[in-house]
């Protein structure tokens, strides 16, 4: 974790170094990535076999895709404490259409069309009922868990047919949530970086008075990415809802502090602002590879987490010490 | 924040409780009785204690995520410390308690002296202290606990639940001291607006450092009464409590963004979430049903008082 | 020349008070018009009006042949004005590039930004800037203020702005910068594009301005080609007549030295400070922004302790590493921002008045409210607080009596050393004389004071001896009898005059 130490104030750079500068955090976490690979295949060679990289990835694909999303809505300076909720109650949709009859796109188009409208209100509530984002998500997390637990009653859908069944199916040997993680995060990056739209939320998250200034019109862009990340959280949910034959009413504890942690430690700074998709893709691809990590050196998966945590810890307090840094040469 | 105004919120709030008492009671003739509501107390317990020192941390104008996890490790280390280590129950009682307080410190640590935004710091210790409780214990739980223990959790004292006494004596200490003292006053002041407090000469980093303690070592209390109270320990306790209480703290009139709330707002948004738990249950409301009300009136009363107070803040 | 950008009859108000009454203003193609004016005479707001922030009272704005009553900050830079703000307005996360294009980036295929195409326009723009050596990638948070600022220019720019309004642009350059962005101003200039300029810089203003409008209390003084006036009709037309009878400075024994300050250092801002402070003595610090007098007081009150050097408090040495430390010392600072570091607004008098002494109005740990209220209303009728009473939330106060209130809350902790940082900054004028009137009895009652004042008339009528900072190093110190508005005005200004009028 020592890319810091890359002299930032050249006046003219290299593509290398602006690379470098540009994408640190990336970087940081690509390479805690490799080197995690290396050591655990040293290990045990097995860890490299091609179907184990797939299903390491593949299982937690769902949780890049919705990272998209949340890297979004972090950038512009906000929070969604209630996705994991709408992941669950939007699987519950999308299974109960499939076994019902209707066509499989029916069934996959809607949780990506209800994940928009649900959370085009929770952005709404934000921006025009000047409710704290944070505060909205939290009653949105009440409303769709409950909601979700009352209306099945805890029971699971079985039955699928089996065409629903996405994220079982394979294109050249790759299963389609690792396709689908790749090609919504170099989907979202290019729009993120390329439209101005994208250039708009970095803008509102970094500083709205600027941004408001420049013309930006602020609550209109809150509505819409919280719309956006709502149909991306759909298309999450088809990941993660056509993994097994059934679908559960309920949905991995923690879900939505999993996904804030991905973006977050994939260089998405909580202030806004500040960050990409790709970082947080590579973190939740981390996140799993640790876990299978752990398992193929034989320490327990129990002490998973608390790696995790103390990663994120790592990765804030090396933010913070540079953002530190940067202030106080720019007021000196 | 004029009195006048905190008393409107906390007004509306408890009307809300009252109509709510009333509407359950005429529902379900079993609502209403002492044996229903002390029970209620029982249950509410756990979140009101966290919630408590919750709302000094959201008066700061910080959070606190961590505070279930904390629970989650403070009871296994209460198992681990009692059966593992052979100590005594009221030494690993005591050393529970301690590990709780320390983890609330190390937040407070993270978020002084590196000026991590609180969201994050207590997001990260989220993920490690539960992950901490789950590496000791393996999945293990710890049961078996002596008979005198379990007075805590399911025992009386003067026909009134444990458990109640000590939320109502914390939740009593806690309004007098958010409300008549110089720490309670340093608290608002440090929400409201840190850089004047800090010019004024107060220390508010240690004001800071001493609830993020308070609110680990509330935690831990916690464990120690949920362990009590269903006779074993495991590592997922209290999973997803700082959501509810932050929702009670919010409910009761605490503004997210600091300076503004009331312990009496708390505990009655305490109250009115277990009573709309209990009584639509009692109704014949599915129990997760009532969650849904839960987050609707959480976000409608939020959006009513901005409503009320769009006043010269801006 | 064709008039860009013309205001008519333009007022406006905040909160009751009036900072800008029926001003008129307007600025030509290609010419440098300066809008000078002391803190609070209405340059920002005037500014701010023409770039769409705030929208006046009443009055027209017209641009072109084109007559608005108020402007969105799309419509402004759609009429072709761009502002560069003191305080730069920029993402500091974002490179320079996205910076410059931010809002009006140019489209390629598919409606998606053309990041080729854009750096190749910036490096463009910051060549024509004079300013090679700034990479069009790094970010902007990376910069130093003085390329920060040649960002902002480029943005200007990048928008075809025809009229480029600047808000002290050389307020924190160091003298070559200064200079640089000079020509640069002169080439824009040339170019045809009108320039606003504020600034309170004199050197600047004969060496760039074609025209010169003077703004007082809100008011317009005058709008004059440059060739028709001198430093000193400036001056006078800055602060009027009034110096003598609005700030009556009453005797008062001068008693033995409290603070001792020797070679005083923190970072480029306070650079090797020396002076002494006395019993019942004013002492003014003048100087430019940016000068490091801000700076000094945050460091002798420990916000941002000393590098070096040494301070004796009553023939005590001490070293102050925290406000806490400094008001336990006796050390009291009403600072410069009174919204954000003097006072917690939603809070009431008696909350703020007790803030900074809590210990004297509690028991224990207890707080006594009615010791509190008492307090507070003794502190209101001693400091003349016009307020319903204690229990009335300071954000609801008027400037003058917000002012009273810090003033009330530092007076509580008995300081021996009272550091005021433009202590009537924002302030109408018969508050004003009540602050002066304030300080003058508590220097008679053996307080020691230090004033920090960007208003000249202030400093002369206040001050027993005035320190000059320039550059963060003190330029001159001068006593009453030698302060004249020719001597601190040459001492503030002509140690930086020197690199300009080259």
């Amino acid at each position: 974790m020592s890319v810091e130490a890359a002299p930032a104030f050249r006046p003219r750079r290299s593509g290398l170094t602006r690379f470098v500068s540009a994408y640190g955090q990336e970087i940081v976490i690509a390479c805690a990535i490799l080197i995690l690979f290396a050591v655990v295949s040293l290990i045990n060679p097995r860890f490299l076999g091609a179907n184990n990289l797939n299903t390491i990835i593949s299982g937690n694909a769902y949780i890049a895709v919705a990272a998209i999303g949340m890297s979004m809505i972090i950038i512009t300076g906000n929070i969604d404490v209630s996705v994991g909720a709408l992941i669950g109650v939007l699987a519950t949709i999308s299974g109960t259409l499939a076994v019902a009859g209707y066509p499989v796109w029916v069934a996959w188009g809607a949780p990506i069309l209800a994940g928009a409208a649900i959370n085009a209100v929770v952005g709404a509530l934000v921006a025009y009922g000047k409710i704290p984002s944070i505060v909205v998500t939290l009653g949105m997390l009440s409303i769709l868990r409950g909601g979700l637990v009352s209306i099945t009653g805890g029971a699971w859908i079985s039955n699928l047919p089996p065409d629903f069944l996405l994220a079982q199916q394979r294109l050249l040997g790759v299963p389609a949530p690792v396709w689908f993680m790749v090609i919504c995060t170099v989907i979202a990056f290019l729009w993120m970086r390329y439209s101005a739209f994208g250039r708009s939320l970095y803008a509102i998250g970094g500083n709205s008075e600027a941004a408001r200034a420049a013309g930006i019109p602020i609550e209109r862009r809150i509505v819409e990415v919280f719309a956006i990340h709502g149909a991306i959280a759909g298309v999450a949910t088809i990941l993660f809802a056509t993994q097994l034959q059934i679908i559960q009413s309920t949905v991995p504890p923690n879900l939505e502090l999993t996904i804030i942690t991905a973006s977050v430690i994939g260089g998405v700074s909580i202030l806004g602002g500040t960050g990409t998709v790709i970082g947080s893709t590579l973190a939740a691809i981390l996140f799993s590879a640790i876990g299978a990590g752990l398992i193929f050196v034989n320490v327990s998966a129990y002490w998973l987490r608390a790696v995790i945590g103390l990663l994120i810890l790592i990765t804030v307090l090396i933010d913070m010490l540079r953002r530190n840094r940067e202030t106080r040469q720019a007021s000196r | 924040m004029t009195i006048k105004k905190l008393l409107r919120h906390e007004t509306i709030l408890a009307v809300l409780v009252v109509l709510a008492l009333i509407v359950l009671a005429a529902q379900s003739p079993r609502f209403f009785t002492v044996d229903n509501l002390l029970n209620q107390g029982r249950l509410m317990t756990e979140v009101g204690l966290i919630a408590i020192v919750m709302t000094f941390v959201i008066v700061t104008g910080g959070i606190d995520l961590s505070v279930g996890s904390i629970l989650g490790m403070s009871a296994i280390m209460l198992g681990v410390f009692w059966k593992n280590f052979g100590l005594p129950l009221e030494l690993a009682i005591f050393l529970a308690l301690m590990v709780g307080t320390l983890a609330g410190l190390f937040n407070g640590l993270i978020i002084t002296r590196f000026k991590v935004p609180p969201l994050i710091a207590t997001l990260g210790t989220l993920a490690l202290y539960r992950g901490i409780a789950e590496g000791v214990s393996q999945a293990r739980s710890v049961r078996g606990y002596p008979d005198w223990f379990y007075v805590l959790g399911q025992g009386q004292v003067l026909g009134v639940p444990t458990q109640l006494w000590l939320l109502g004596i914390v939740a009593v200490v806690a309004a007098v001291i958010l409300g008549m003292t110089t720490w309670g006053r340093m608290t608002y002041a440090t929400g409201s607006n840190e850089t004047a407090a800090r010019f004024s000469g107060l220390r508010v980093d240690r004001v800071k450092l001493l609830i993020y303690s308070a609110s680990g070592f509330a935690a831990a209390l916690a464990a120690v009464i949920f362990v009590s109270r269903v006779s074993t320990t495991r590592s997922d306790m209290g999973t997803g409590v700082e959501l509810d209480a932050i929702t009670a703290v919010v409910l009761g009139g605490t503004s997210i963004f600091g300076g503004r709330g009331t312990i009496i707002g708390t505990l009655l948004g305490l109250i009115l979430i277990q009573a709309l738990k209990n009584g639509l249950s009692l109704a014949g409301v599915k129990s997760d049903g009532t969650i849904v009300l839960i987050g609707a009136v959480l976000i409608l009363t939020i959006l009513i008082s901005n409503l009320f107070h769009r006043d010269g803040t801006r | 020349m064709t008039v860009e950008v013309r205001l008519e009859r333009v007022s406006k108000s905040f909160g009751g008070v009036r900072v800008l009454r029926d001003v008129d203003f307007d600025v030509r193609a290609g010419e440098v018009h300066a809008l000078l004016g002391e803190n609070g005479a209405g340059k920002s707001t005037l500014i701010k009006i023409i770039a769409g922030v705030h929208a006046p009272d009443t009055g027209l704005i017209h641009i072109g042949d084109q007559q608005f009553r108020a402007l969105s900050p799309r419509e402004a830079r759609k009429g072709g004005i761009a502002t560069v703000y003191q305080e730069l307005l920029l993402f500091p996360e974002l490179t320079v590039t996205e910076n410059i294009f931010l809002g009006n980036a140019p489209r390629g295929r598919l409606n998606m930004l053309d990041w080729q195409q854009m750096r190749r326009r910036a490096r463009q723009l910051l060549d024509s800037l004079d300013s090679p050596d700034l990479d069009v990638d790094a970010k902007v948070g990376s910069l130093s203020v003085a390329n920060r600022q040649r960002v902002e220019i480029a943005k200007a720019l990048s928008q075809d702005a025809r009229v480029v309004i600047m808000d002290e642009p050389t307020a924190a350059l160091a003298d070559a910068d200064v200079e640089r962005l000079m020509a640069v101003i002169k080439r824009l200039r040339e170019r045809g594009v009108a320039i606003i300029y504020v600034s309170h810089k004199l050197p600047e203003i004969f060496a760039l301005a074609d025209r010169v409008t003077v703004l007082r209390d809100g008011a317009l003084i005058g709008t004059r080609p440059i060739a028709e006036v001198t430093e000193q009709t400036l001056v006078a037309m800055m602060v009027g007549r009034e110096i003598d009878h609005m700030f009556p400075k009453a005797e008062a024994a001068i008693g033995e030295t409290i603070l001792k300050v020797r070679n005083l250092s923190y970072g480029q801002r306070v650079k090797d400070i020396s002076f002494d402070l006395r019993r019942g003595e004013i002492v003014g610090v003048a100087g430019l922004v940016g000068a490091g007098r801000t700076e000094l007081a945050l460091t002798i009150f420990g916000i941002t302790p000393a590098d070096s050097g040494t301070i004796e408090v009553d023939g005590k040495p001490v070293r102050i590493l925290s406000p806490r430390q400094a008001r336990n010392l006796g050390i009291a600072y009403v600072p410069e921002d009174r919204g954000l570091q003097g006072l917690v607004r939603p809070m009431t008098i008696a909350q703020n008045t007790s803030m900074a002494a809590l210990r004297h109005v509690a028991s224990g740990i207890f707080i006594s409210l009615t010791r509190e209220a008492r307090q507070a209303v003794e502190a209101i009728a001693s400091l003349g607080v016009r307020a319903r009473g204690p229990d009335q939330v300071v954000a609801q106060l008027s400037g003058g009596n917000q002012q009273k209130v810090v003033l009330g809350k530092w007076l509580e902790t008995h300081p021996l050393i009272l550091i005021m940082d433009e202590p009537t900054r924002g302030i109408d004028v018969g508050a004003k004389a009540e602050i002066h009137a304030l300080m003058s009895r508590l220097a008679k009652e053996g307080m020691a004071i230090l004033m920090i004042s960007s208003e000249l008339p202030e400093v002369l009528g206040m001050s027993d001896r005035i320190l000059v900072m320039h550059g963060g190093r003190l330029a001159a110190t001068i006593d009453r009898a030698d302060a004249t508005p020719e001597t601190v005005g040459a001492a503030m200004t002509q140690a930086g005059a020197a690199g300009v009028a080259a």
